[in-house]
């Protein structure tokens, strides 16, 4: 009794499909991507039933860490250099083509204005290995805090500009109040809470 | 891939033209699958999904020469005190004058904690005064509560439909009582805030 022969198939399998499939999700990927930012510190956002997503441009963002540590970015490249250069202006300090290109790459800073020019003067591996301890809230009567300046200049540079105040979730209401405060003080009574959704649908069935 | 058809010398010249072989048009794709998974991957993992969430405040503006006198009297039955302390605690009072008889609730977030009571409170001004929205909520946290407290508690105005309400910071005897007794501070130590109300630095 001879055995029945199964014939030998190809083991080639027609990859047409599957390509197709991949660069379909790619370029979906490509076109919804948008890349985190390279943040100083990792903040823990609250969640709430807010539903309203955060614009995507023109926002001046504010974090606070645990400590009380203050960051500051804006998010265009353009109305960083403008930024920049107010900055250096009221501080005294001369700005080159290098320190415009290494601040235009910063999503945020957290340095007093008297350190700002070394920070931007390192090399780009070396400063992303620096600890940035904040921006200084410190008012000393007559002359407004850096904090504040740093704010003041942001929306010189750009009267469009929303101010987003993301803080962690441990972050103390004592450090939160000053720097509301601070912005109260600079005219901005009206700012967003960057917080995450909460993405239940019992939550929101409850809000109405 | 830079190959051509040379015409082969010799016997067969000019008496038949040369055919050029008939390759096959299939390719090996996976190569290029491969690529193409690799980016995926790449961009799965650099992009950010969920996006944050805005929680719009509106805080009042400050009006140095602007008299408290000014403000609008609420009266004492249509409000609700919520003080937030730390170790996530929140304590709540009806009434604003300083009164020793004031009963005052101590209560954690949750929804059979605070957002209980503030329905329960929402009825009682329902009933009273025949419309829930004149219900007046001062959230006043102390130093050393949360920040995620506050967010909290912003929440629960939104979930319980609250119109009415304000972040205060400025504390009576009642919240001063309730400061001393959970071992709350009622001022930060130091800050811009305790500056601001000793003496005003003139803005430019």
């Amino acid at each position: 009794m001879s055995k029945a022969k199964i014939p030998r198939k190809s083991t080639a399998i027609d990859m047409t499909a599957m390509c197709d499939v991949a660069f379909l999700l790619l370029s979906f990927f490509i076109l919804t991507t948008k890349f985190k930012p390279n943040e100083q510190v990792q903040v823990n956002i609250p969640s709430s039933t807010a539903q309203i997503p955060l614009p995507d441009k023109d926002i001046l963002l504010i974090t606070v860490d645990t400590k009380g540590a203050v960051y500051v970015g804006v998010d265009d490249q353009n109305t960083r250099l403008a930024w920049l250069e107010k900055i250096a202006e009221r501080y005294k300090f001369t700005v080159d083509g290098s320190m415009q290109q290494a601040f235009k790459t910063m999503d945020n800073f957290g340095v007093p204005a008297s350190n700002l020019k070394q920070l931007l003067t390192m090399a780009p591996e070396e400063r992303a290995k620096v600890k940035q301890p904040g921006v200084s809230l410190e008012v000393v009567p007559p002359a407004p805090s850096e904090f504040m300046d740093f704010v003041l200049f942001a929306r010189q540079s750009n009267p469009n500009l929303r101010i987003a105040v993301k803080c962690d979730k441990e972050t103390s209401y004592e450090a939160v109040n000053e720097v509301i405060a601070q912005l109260q003080e600079k005219k901005v009574n009206k700012f967003n809470l960057i917080t995450a959704g909460r993405g239940s649908a019992q939550e929101g069935e409850e809000k109405e | 891939m830079a190959e051509m058809n040379v015409p082969e010398s010799g016997a067969k010249k000019g008496k038949k033209k040369a055919r050029s072989k008939k390759a096959s048009t299939r390719v090996d794709l996976t190569a290029m699958v491969d690529l193409g998974f690799l980016l995926i991957t790449f961009f799965m993992l650099a992009t950010t999904m969920n996006k944050p969430k805005a929680m719009e405040v509106n805080k009042p503006a400050k009006d140095k020469e602007k008299d408290k006198e000014e403000l609008p009297e609420i009266k004492q039955s249509k409000t609700y005190s919520i003080i937030l302390g730390k170790n996530n605690m929140a304590y709540c009072y009806t009434g604003a004058d300083d009164d020793a008889n004031v009963k005052v609730d101590s209560t954690f977030f949750s929804r059979a904690g605070l957002r209980a009571m503030i329905k329960q409170r929402q009825n009682e001004v329902q009933q009273q005064w025949g419309n829930k929205d004149e219900l007046f909520i001062m959230i006043k946290p102390l130093p050393d509560s949360k920040y995620r407290n506050m967010v909290d508690i912003l929440d629960e105005m939104a979930i319980c439909g609250v119109k009415r309400y304000a972040i205060i910071d400025e504390f009576n005897s009642i919240d001063e009582g309730i400061g001393a007794k959970s071992g709350n501070r009622l001022k930060a130590d130091k800050g811009f805030q305790i500056m601001n109300t000793v003496e005003a630095p003139p803005s430019n």
